[in-house]
Parts: C-alpha cells; structure tokens; sequence
C-alpha cells in the first residue's frame, strides 16, 4: 500500500475529497475476501469485489487465515460527494494486519451497498 | 494407509552432506602433498574441491530438498491425496487432506522417504509464537506450529528472521496467522479421521 494512503487510511480516511470537509458515516460493514494468507493480490477493480465479498456478522465468523475486508460507505453534507472505502486486513488473534485500502469515489460500489 | 513410523532425519544423508566434501578435500591435499607437490595439478587439487564443497553445501540441500517434494506430489496423487493445504517450510513439507484426514509430509534432512499417514496419529498440534521479553520489549525472531506424531515432535517454522521483530510487526503476524491456520486444518484433519 502506498504511504500517502496509508496516511490518509489512519488519519483523514473521512475527509471529503472535493471540498475537504468531514464527511459522514452511511454504513459499515464486514466482509471475508476469499484470500488466505501469504496469498493476497491487490485489486483495483470494484467488480472484483463486487462478486468477491462474502458479508460476515463479525471477526469470529472468518476462518482463521483469510482476509477481511471492513466497508465504510460516506457522504459528504457539504457537496453531497460520496465515496466507499475498503480495508482489507487480516484477523490475527485480537489483532488487524491491515494490508490494503481502496477508495472508490465515482459510484463504482453504490449498487452493490444497496443489495 | 502407511504404517511405518515417521523419521525426520536419515542420519546417513545428514553425515554425507557434512563431511563428504571434507574427506574428498583431504584426500585431494593428500594426492597433492604426495604427487604434485607443485604446478597446476596443485592448484586444481586445492581449488576445484574447496570450490566445490562451498557449492555443494549452499545449493545441494536445497535441490535434493526440491526433488524430494516433487516426489512427495507425485505419490500424493497416485493415491488420490486431496492437497487441501500444503506449507512448504524450510526444513520440513507439510500437505494436508482435510477431506480424508490424511497428511503427507517430505523433510529436508530425510530425502530418502515420504510419508503419507493418517492424521489421527497427530497427538497433539500448537503454536509457538517464540515471543522472549516482556511488554514493550516483547519480541520474536521465530514463529512457527508444531505437532506430534508417533511421540516425534514436528516443527515447521512460517517465520524466521535473524533479528527480533516487535509482536504487532506485520511479519510476526503473518507467521502467527499461518500458523493458526495451519493448526486449525491439521485439528480438522485429525478430527475427520477420528470420525
């Protein structure tokens, strides 16, 4: 992952992009990605994620040594600009390895959040 | 299923890839000392098998290691063996059948036999995480699952480093992760074979 979205994953992940202000929260949710460990390939495309995802109620429901991958769909009150991001991690005891985040900020996953 | 009793190292192969390049060294001084005292016989006889040894004992492990895990693969589907999961370590394969409770296994220091057993001869599986020091100097350099079989403990390591990492260090939790996982089909294997 790349440092400057490494950054903006631990710090401004909910900052809007077009006109800088807090976004909120619209919902959140917990997916398994079928990828075990030592195994995880990067995706930039939502299709893959799309048909990929697996909803999950918590951590405990993940077999030990796959991915999960935590959703958090905002909308900003100001400009009315929306943006998904994914955090793809790894479950590891009480800890996250987190490996991956993808911003997709053009609409690409509204249909699937509204399944 | 194979009854025999597992062995993770053939001693013979062990003292062979050691001490073989050693004894074809020394004879090689000895017919240099002897004969050619002198010249380039003398320095082809001290070159070629330092050279040679340094070769053998950095790469030969390695290839004979490699061939032997072909050879595991290759018995594994002449019988059928589901490869669910399989961990390749650096001392020691593991290839496990969660469907029919099998596991297969191929050793760095045993390239004389494969094993094929049951896995309901694992008597007991865990994690050693290799955490030494406590709180903030809690560390780990080696993270590895292990079990038994036959009263013969079994380590695979899925991570070694020569220097300690912090426990939350993404390396350490990668190894522990699969090691967990590791652990957790070996317990499923076992408990299908017990079925």
């Amino acid at each position: 992952m790349g440092f400057l979205k490494k950054i903006r994953g631990f710090f401004h992940d909910d900052w809007c992009s077009k006109c800088q202000s807090k976004m909120e929260e619209k919902n959140r949710r917990l997916y398994m990605l079928p990828m075990m460990v030592g195994h995880y390939t990067s995706h930039d495309d939502a299709e893959y994620y799309k048909k990929n995802l697996i909803q999950v109620n918590s951590k405990a429901d993940i077999p030990i040594g796959n991915y999960a991958c935590g959703l958090i769909a905002y909308e900003c009150q100001e400009c009315g600009h929306k943006a998904v991001k994914l955090s793809i991690f790894l479950p590891v005891r009480d800890e996250e390895k987190l490996e991956d985040a993808k911003y997709f900020e053009n609409g690409e996953m509204d249909n699937f959040i509204e399944r | 299923m194979e009854e025999k009793k597992l062995k993770k190292i053939n001693v013979v192969y062990l003292l062979l890839y050691i001490f073989a390049p050693m004894v074809i060294c020394a004879i090689c001084f000895w017919i240099k000392g002897m004969f050619f005292p002198k010249g380039n016989m003398a320095v082809i006889l001290t070159m070629v098998p330092c050279i040679l040894s340094i070769v053998w004992w950095i790469f030969a492990g390695k290839i004979v290691y490699t061939k032997t895990k072909n050879k595991l693969e290759k018995k594994l589907d002449e019988m059928g063996f589901e490869r669910n999961h399989t961990f390749n370590g650096s001392s020691c394969t593991v290839v496990v059948d969660a469907v029919h409770g099998n596991i297969g296994m191929a050793f760095f220091w045993n390239p004389s036999e494969v094993f094929v057993l049951p896995a309901s001869r694992i008597t007991k599986t865990w994690v050693d995480d290799g955490k030494t020091g406590a709180g903030i100097f809690a560390g780990s350099a080696r993270v590895s699952f292990l079990f038994t079989i036959d009263d013969i403990k079994v380590r695979v390591n899925t991570f070694t480093s020569n220097q300690r990492w912090r426990m939350d260090s993404d390396y350490i939790l990668t190894g522990i992760s699969k090691a967990d996982m590791m652990v957790d089909v070996l317990e499923e294997a076992r408990s299908i074979k017990e079925k």
